[in-house]
């Protein structure tokens, strides 16, 4: 009988703290998820389909220099698929391996990202440095065809509040109101294209 | 006499048991330099923290503020630049005293039993010197500011498993936005020293309750060895270090005054880029590998450095190499110096 009441006993013992480590985790634990919550960002970076270009603006293998509203530079370039389809492949600057700005070096007509150097030849496939290790490319931005409209979708703001985006560089420049302001003409990337 | 009746019958404590709290005997052989080691980041700490408090004065964490509040604090508040440099040149003593400290424990073998938990919370306190350097870099928001910190968080984000979330936790997003810097400032500020408050504290009261690790020096005569008090001989000493810090740290701060380079600009990464020196090991490292492989092998590095009390330990039970450790120490001392030299002369 002793017994059975030590063990009846420490069982109650037992649940008793079982009961009071739960409530207290839990109720700690919620003041915790909350600061954890709060903390925790609930947006991600917004994104937008924007207008660049009427399609007829490049030739096949012709390029542009788009600057979406966030800053970042896309270089978008036509191609026809040889089904005759036109499409564009709209290239980020942000090297894919830790995050900075690649730059276009005509003179070796490369990319070349300052921070590990990363090197990426005029189709954005790296070929020396980390990001080459680990066989990255440059990312490639959603892009849509509609009516003979080109549309991209970009991120519509980092640091700096969104301006509009805009053409900074094309091969011809389009005229009258209304069109994309042009500021210098550029051959098809790879080759010629000014720094 | 009446005064101090009035506080003894309200706080009863003794001049008698003051003197016992802070009078540690001290070893002897802490009377020579590289031993004040440990004692020399404390000090440099509290500069921090005094310096830090002032420059907050100033200082308006956000994108668009806080590259101007830094222009104001160099340029036109009385003693800004001074202050603002005693900030900078302070944490990069500490940083080099700390890995000198380290460097100390780990060539004395001071970190064998029964010290090894002492050594694990000293390699916290290494990461969290390292972290306040980091964020605090970021804070004055010049280029290398915002490259530094978007490096650092796509870093993050290789790590398997939690990266993504450590990333979006340190930048408020995914990408380095407008809630970004008033992060890198409360953990720069608040979180992490009071962290190091603790980490000391701790740290301090296991020394205290081992007593640092006793030597013998062969010049040593017998009577020369053995303690000295802490009250009041070893304060003194650590008084006169004290005034003698600061007085490099305005000579460093005069000489050599805290810069302010061009205002970040996410859009253009400049063309020459460097973490401050304490990270240029990490940076070459990153350079030579893919990120994945560089991001592993840190961590496995980090991680056999924390364990190294045990791993040694094992070394020397099993194997015959009972010095192994100075070895692997003098090693990856030339390796890191090597790499760090390598950073610092080459542009790219
Ligand atoms: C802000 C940073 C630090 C401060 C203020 C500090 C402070 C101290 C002090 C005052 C001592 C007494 C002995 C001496 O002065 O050399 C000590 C001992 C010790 N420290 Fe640190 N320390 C720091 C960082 C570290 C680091 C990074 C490690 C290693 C990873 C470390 C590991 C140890 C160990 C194991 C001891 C005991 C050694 C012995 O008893 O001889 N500490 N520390
Ligand atoms: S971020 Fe481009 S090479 Fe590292």
């Amino acid at each position: 009988m002793a017994e059975d009441t030590t063990s009846q006993h420490s069982r109650r013992d037992f649940l008793s703290r079982a009961a009071m480590a739960t409530g207290l985790a839990g109720g700690y634990g919620a003041f915790g998820m909350i600061a954890g919550r709060y903390l925790y960002p609930a947006r991600s970076a917004e994104t937008a389909w924007l207008y660049v270009s009427d399609i007829n603006r490049l030739s096949d293998g012709e390029s542009l220099l788009y600057e979406a509203p966030d800053g970042e530079k896309i270089t978008v370039t036509r191609s026809t698929t040889t089904a005759g389809r036109v499409e564009f492949v709209a290239m980020s600057s942000t090297c894919p391996h830790l995050g900075c700005q690649v730059q276009w070096e005509p003179q070796n007509s490369r990319y070349f990202c300052p921070c590990h150097n990363g090197v990426f030849n005029p189709e954005g496939v790296a070929t020396e440095g980390p990001p080459a290790d680990a066989k990255q490319s440059l990312k490639r931005y959603p892009a849509q065809v509609e009516d003979g409209l080109l549309f991209l979708e970009v991120r519509t703001e980092r640091l700096v509040a969104g301006n509009q985006g805009k053409i900074i560089e094309a091969p011809t420049c389009g005229n009258g109101p209304g069109h994309d302001p042009c500021l210098s003409p550029i051959a098809a990337r790879g080759k010629e294209r000014p720094a | 006499m009446t005064a101090t009746r009035w506080f003894t019958d309200r706080l009863p404590i003794s001049g008698d048991q003051l003197r016992e709290l802070t009078n540690e005997p001290v070893p002897n052989h802490l009377k020579r330099w590289w031993f004040a080691l440990g004692g020399t980041p404390a000090y440099l700490f509290v500069i921090q923290i005094f310096t830090g408090i002032l420059l907050a004065f100033y200082y308006r964490a956000s994108a668009v503020t806080a590259y101007d509040s830094v222009a104001f604090i160099t340029n036109e508040a009385a003693f800004g630049w001074y202050i603002r440099s005693v900030h900078k040149w302070a944490a990069t003593l500490m940083i080099a005293a700390v890995i000198l400290h380290q460097m100390r424990v780990f060539f004395t073998g001071a970190y064998r039993k029964p010290r090894e938990i002492n050594w694990v919370v000293g390699m916290f306190i290494l990461m969290c010197v390292l972290m306040l350097g980091f964020t605090g870099y970021a804070l004055v928001f010049e280029q290398l500011s915002y490259w530094g910190a978007t490096v650092g968080a796509n870093i993050a984000d290789q790590v398997p498993v939690i990266g993504g979330f450590i990333k979006r936790m340190m930048l408020g997003g995914d990408d380095y936005n407008s809630l970004t810097l008033p992060r890198f400032f409360v953990v720069h500020a608040a979180i992490l020293p009071t962290t190091l408050v603790l980490l000391l504290v701790v740290h301090i009261a296991i020394i205290r309750m081992q007593g640092v690790t006793d030597f013998k020096f062969k010049d040593e005569t017998e009577e020369k060895s053995g303690t000295f008090h802490f009250f009041p001989e070893h304060f003194y000493t650590e008084l006169i270090i004290g005034l003698t810090l600061m007085l490099i740290l305005s000579a460093l701060a005069t000489i050599s005054p805290a810069a302010l380079g061009n205002p970040a600009n996410p859009l253009q990464t400049p063309e020459v880029i460097k973490p401050e020196w304490f990270f240029y090991v990490v940076f070459r490292w990153l350079k030579l590998f893919s990120v994945t492989v560089a991001v592993l092998s840190t961590g496995f590095i980090v991680f056999a450095m924390i364990a190294w009390p045990f791993i040694d330990e094992q070394i020397r039970k099993r194997t015959r190499f009972k010095d192994a450790s100075v070895w692997i120490g003098i090693g990856a001392v030339i390796v890191i110096v090597a790499m760090t030299v390598w950073e610092a002369v080459v542009k790219h």
